[in-house]
């Protein structure tokens, strides 16, 4: 039996790659006392939420006021409330962070609600845990954003002492202000 | 690579040796296959899929996420002629994927989910039989029907290949599912009690129609102690509020469907205790939920914080009856039948095949 010599020409089935620039990022380069600083989160994640609590009080003592948006589902009439919800928050605040991306789903749609700030000419950073931290830079990429700031927590964050968190939240606040531009050495002080 | 200049066709080609093995091993290593062996997407066979649609190979069917990758109809094309896709299918396959693109189903959410969720495609219509749609025993596997096999292995490689889903890369999938290798069958309309599924969501029973649905998995349920219709329904209902169901996870009750694979016998029984087909979601409306006390009380208390539980102590799994979407098929030996769970974060499409 002898080898054939016949060729094949076949199609390539891949879509083209996506445009490798990005929109824009923006930095506060002022203090953050006198500005309105938002905070979202979707209500499903305890650890994050504590820490959203914990960074108000930060914040409030830091001369800025806090802006916390709790998002719902994504589809049906609940999905055009929080459509809504997040374009209303997204120009009512001067810089904001979107969390908490510990899941595919819910840091898919923590990036999208940031970039929604960023679409706003805003600071704005997505909160990922360490394990979403890849998936997250993914998904900017995708909506064009690949430039996004991410915050990295600890993975896992669930099922952590309260106490621990509260310990999480007061030890990445500096790096949550730091990464908005805030320019004054704002960390938190207990 | 080469850019031909003779052909329709404007994908990039690539030249190899005419044997099985080696095409195997390409779409091996350039990532574009599913671990199954494909079939060599020529222009012949691209072509004979694109004389199957009115539309131009340019024409834009949707944009795929994760990676937001443009599925126009030649790439539609390349990918079912992969999966072993007949022309007369073709129109299928662009119609899930027009469905999979509406962004009421949050395809953005479902490709890159820690959940197994992916689109289950249900196909309504005249052409069921004659393109190998199953529906019938094995419908949801193990039925070798090439239309059911095929036109979800290609609807499942444009969103590997298009959308850039990956389970491990762009998809966090934990376990996925074995749907994930498409998941495609029909209704047995002729042994339905009630409207297909189709013309319940507003289509004509001569129109070919898929429809997606983001389902978590193939949930099976079986009985053979309840004699009466409506006990058979209440414990049917019962079983799908099971407690680490999708729905007690979210804010509300309120987004996506379930689908119950109801088989036809059991359907007969059904029709004729709920001739209409809303009296029987209403029926297992009403039953579809569980005492606040089966949950233990930190789990309760969340429950009780997003507002799920009614002055009863009631937890509702959903807010309407027709989110539970009943869909007969499945072999005649009775005695089970199939929930296919719901995302909840998802709600069903229906679209049309638009053939020539």
């Amino acid at each position: 039996m002898t080898a054939s010599a016949r060729r094949l020409r076949i199609r390539v089935p891949t879509a083209r790659p996506p445009s490798d620039s990005g929109a824009p990022t923006f930095l506060l380069n002022r203090p953050i006392a006198g500005l309105k600083v938002g905070l979202r989160h979707e209500g499903s994640w305890r650890s994050w939420i504590l820490i959203v609590e914990e960074w108000q009080g930060f914040l409030r003592r830091d001369g800025a006021t806090p802006v916390v948006v709790k998002t719902g589902e994504r589809t049906a009439a609940e999905g055009e409330r929080t459509r809504a919800l997040v374009a209303e928050w997204a120009q009512s605040v001067d810089c904001g962070i979107s969390g908490l991306g510990t899941c595919g789903s819910c840091t898919s749609w923590s990036v999208h609600d940031a970039v929604s700030l960023e679409k706003q000419k805003r600071p704005a950073i997505v909160a990922v845990t360490e394990e979403f931290a890849q998936h997250a830079h993914n998904m900017a990429n995708h909506l064009g954003h690949k430039d996004l700031k991410v915050l990295v927590l600890p993975y896992p964050l669930e099922a952590r002492p309260e106490e621990e968190l509260r310990k999480i939240a007061f030890e990445y606040y500096p790096q949550f202000l730091e990464l908005l531009g805030a320019t004054a050495a704002q960390g938190a002080k207990k | 690579m080469t850019s031909p200049q003779a052909s329709p066709l404007t994908a990039e080609t690539i030249d190899l040796d005419d044997d099985p093995e080696a095409l195997y091993a390409l779409s091996l290593e350039q990532g574009w296959g599913d671990g199954v062996p494909i079939l060599p997407p020529t222009d012949a066979r691209i072509e004979a899929l694109l004389a199957a649609t009115p539309h131009p190979p340019d024409h834009i069917v949707g944009v795929l996420p994760p990676r937001n990758g443009v599925a126009t109809v030649e790439l539609a094309a390349t990918n079912a002629a992969m999966a072993g896709v007949e022309p007369a299918a073709f129109p299928l396959v662009l119609a899930a994927l027009e469905a999979i693109s509406t962004p009421e189903f949050n395809a953005f959410a479902l490709t890159t989910t820690t959940s197994s969720v992916f689109p289950m495609l249900i196909v309504n219509g005249p052409s069921r039989d004659a393109l190998g749609i199953n529906y019938r025993a094995g419908c949801l596997g193990g039925a070798a029907g090439r239309g059911s096999m095929t036109i979800g292995r290609a609807v499942s490689l444009c969103l590997r290949n298009v959308g850039g889903q990956k389970a491990g890369e762009t998809s966090r999938t934990v376990f996925g599912q074995p749907a994930r290798f498409g998941l495609c069958f029909g209704e047995w309309e002729e042994r339905s009690p009630w409207p297909s599924l189709a013309v319940r969501r507003g289509f004509a029973a001569t129109q070919d129609v898929v429809t997606v649905h983001g389902a978590k998995g193939t949930f099976p349920l079986a009985d053979v102690n309840n004699d009466s219709a409506e006990d058979l329904a209440y414990t049917i209902a019962k079983s799908i509020a099971f407690p680490m169901n999708n729905w007690y996870l979210e804010p509300t009750g309120g987004s996506g469907q379930l689908v119950l694979c109801v088989n036809p016998i059991w359907a007969a029984r059904f029709g004729e205790a709920f001739p209409k087909i809303e009296s029987f979601q209403e029926y297992l409306f009403e039953n579809a939920w569980q005492p606040i006390e089966l949950w233990r009380p930190a789990n309760a208390k969340i429950l009780r914080d997003k507002g799920r539980v009614d002055a009863q102590g009631r937890v509702m799994l959903v807010e309407r009856p027709e989110q539970l979407v009943p869909v007969v098929c499945g072999g005649l030996g009775s005695l089970h039948a199939v929930a296919l769970t719901s995302f909840c974060e998802s709600e069903m499409q229906s679209v049309a095949g638009l053939g020539k």
